[in-house]
């Protein structure tokens, strides 16, 4: 059980990390690598320094009541998943659920409801899709948000994501340069390198140090986010990661 | 829809594309700042952050002290604007073509877009873009930027000397920065090779330091050469955008060079004779001058003809007698027009280079581009076809392939 003070908690929902398979094991689902990205961070982590707190701590939550409870726990175990919590929940009763848990971030595959709970102040990201993701966790940030807070479609949750910014920060201060499990990687949709280069330094005062910047001043998006593949896209809202 | 582009590309989706325009607009009307062209109509030179500024002593603490160290002096020395590099003048003259450009068709997309790619890392990238910057103000008179031009290279020869970091900050304090340069888009890919993320922009042509990197986007089918600084610095057109290519294995395949390296020079003749009608296959830097070519015709259209901002040059070892014809017949039969053609017959191609001044040549022989730098030419070594295997005519070792 992580301290629950220091420890990032993420949220992830059941039906993004187990497929519904035959037998009593589930299959793996979309979140599973990322899951795999978490664990490996913490392993990093705990190599550093034994008695680290700042992990990331992972509570899975069903709402579907398709899926059982007993295969969601045995799928986990069966496939060396490590979990925080299990939460059995309803879907009107998410937010509630996330909130009771301190949950700092939400992760879905199912835009509506990453959506809703964003709406409800709780850091929310869609799930990335690609095929063989990277081993370490790439995370992306969207800058424009950043740079423009005005213009941001989702404020109820910006106070969420800045702390969210920082401590991810903090973890990733906790490597060097390069071999880090986690990166962070910073994307800006429409504005010039200026603006990009605020975003970094905004992001740095706020404790979080970028890996990767790409400044697309109105590229099309697409391309390369199929390239950079991400685990999961903070900021601009929700957005899917197909756009 | 332009035919710069040899790859179609299907748009992201309306909602997406307003919502970038709107705010693309938005950000117009508080920097004043064209928009920069939308990649799937413009000529995309991406450009690595060595070729763009002078790094060298940055790089030096990289390979002596490693990553870490490195990541840290740029970030000690970020508010302090790197100096130019190599492709900086080429770049500067994209930007005057584009202003010219803009002048004639205000609506078109049809126009230079230059992308920063770079392996570097995003806290190095903040020295990168307030460089940017630093250059990106007003319009520079052109005796002031000849000056600015000098003192830079001097730095250069003096960097050995303790003159050196008096020279580098005198420079900082002109009255006027350098130039007008506008780049809008980069990569950093943070340690990956940005190879992958060429062909994501659209990339025409890349510019890098690192041989290998442009190895591998020739072998993507991309246009790209490794810049070398020249020795000393001519003074180059502000005006005109001055582009110098080598014929075989730059513009034109490999296939005559490779009969010249088994055959000999009299095998070559006899074969260029016999083949005069059949047009030789492309090389790796033919589309980049259909790229130009269209350009230059949009001038044209205009009746700029005389006046046109860009010129275009042959550059090759070929003799007009014997060897000459079928290089220009290729060119024709590809549609494409070169402005001057120099048939060298052997001579030394530096002297020549040196009174043409253009901003790069390209060429696949690092015998040729080591000529060219000796006399003042910002070079480009382009590593294709058999030309690799040779230095000075003697056919080399391939070293083991660094991983």
């Amino acid at each position: 059980m992580k301290d629950a003070d220091r420890a990032l908690v993420v949220a992830v929902t059941t039906r993004a990390v187990f497929d519904a398979a035959a037998g009593d094991v589930y299959g793996m689902g979309v979140a599973f690598p990322l899951l795999q990205s978490l664990q490996k961070v913490n392993e990093r982590l705990l190599e550093k320094n034994p008695a680290e707190s700042l992990l990331f701590d992972v509570v899975l939550i069903a709402t579907d009541s398709q899926q059982q409870s007993s295969r969601i726990i045995s799928s986990t175990s069966h496939y060396g998943l490590e979990v925080g919590r299990f939460c059995f929940s309803s879907r009107e009763d998410l937010v509630e659920t996330l909130v009771v848990n301190n949950v700092q971030l939400f992760l879905s595959t199912d835009r509506d409801e990453a959506l809703q709970v964003s709406q409800k102040g709780v850091l929310s990201a869609l799930l990335g899709r690609q095929e063989a993701p990277s081993e370490s966790l790439r995370v992306m940030l969207c800058g424009d948000a950043i740079v423009r807070p005005d213009c941001d479609p989702v404020p109820a949750s910006r106070g969420a994501a800045q702390s969210f910014s920082a401590r991810l920060g903090e973890m990733r201060g906790r490597f060097g340069v390069s071999g880090s499990p986690l990166s962070i990687v910073l994307v800006t949709s429409s504005g010039g390198s200026k603006s990009c280069g605020v975003a970094l330094q905004t992001l740095r005062s706020r404790g979080l140090s970028v890996d990767e910047a790409y400044c697309l001043a109105g590229a099309p998006r697409g391309p390369i986010l199929s390239l950079l593949r991400p685990h999961f896209l903070l900021g601009d809202g929700v957005i899917d990661l197909e756009d | 829809m332009s035919e710069i582009k040899a790859k179609d590309f299907a748009p992201t989706g309306d909602a997406g594309e307003e919502k970038d325009a709107a705010k693309a607009h938005f950000d117009n009307l508080k920097t004043n700042k064209p928009r920069p062209p939308k990649p799937q109509y413009a000529v995309t030179i991406a450009v690595s952050s060595r070729t763009l500024f002078n790094m060298v002593t940055e790089r030096k603490i990289y390979e002596d002290q490693g990553l870490e160290e490195y990541v840290a002096y740029q970030r000690d020395h970020e508010n302090e604007p790197l100096m130019p590099g190599p492709a900086f003048p080429f770049v500067k003259a994209l930007m005057t073509v584009n202003a010219r450009l803009r002048q004639l068709y205000p609506d078109s997309e049809e126009l230079f877009d230059i992308v920063l790619m770079t392996n570097n890392h995003a806290q190095v990238g903040v020295r990168l873009i307030n460089s940017i910057n630093h250059y990106g103000t007003l319009h520079l008179q052109p005796d002031i930027s000849r000056l600015a031009r000098r003192t830079a290279a001097a730095a250069h020869t003096f960097k050995g000397s303790p003159l050196y970091p008096n020279l580098h900050t005198m420079s900082l304090q002109l009255p006027f920065p350098l130039s007008d340069l506008t780049i809008e888009r980069f990569c950093m890919t943070g340690g990956e090779s940005p190879t992958g993320y060429l062909e994501a922009y659209m990339t025409n042509l890349y510019l890098s330091k690192d041989s290998e990197k442009v190895s591998e986007a020739i072998e993507e089918g991309i246009a790209a050469a490794t810049m070398f600084m020249a020795v000393k610095e001519n003074e180059l057109s502000d005006t005109q955008l001055r582009v110098a290519f080598d014929g075989d294995a730059v513009l034109f395949s490999d296939e005559s060079e490779i009969i010249v390296k088994e055959g000999g020079l009299d095998t070559f003749f006899a074969h260029e004779k016999k083949f005069e009608n059949t047009p030789l296959a492309q090389g790796p830097l033919k589309c980049f001058l259909e790229a130009l070519g269209k350009l230059q015709r949009k001038f044209y259209a205009k009746n700029e003809r005389l006046n046109c901002p860009i010129r275009t040059f042959l550059v090759t070892a070929r003799s007009a007698a014997s060897s000459g014809a079928r290089v220009l017949k290729t060119l024709r039969s590809w549609g494409l027009e070169i402005d001057e053609a120099l048939f060298l017959a052997g001579a030394p191609k530096g002297p020549l280079l040196q009174k043409i001044k253009p901003h790069i040549f390209f060429d696949d022989q690092m015998f040729h581009i080591e000529g060219a730098r000796e006399l003042g030419t910002i070079s480009a070594h382009v590593p294709y076809g058999i030309g690799q295997k040779y230095n000075k005519g003697k056919l080399i070792e391939s070293p083991a392939k660094k991983k």
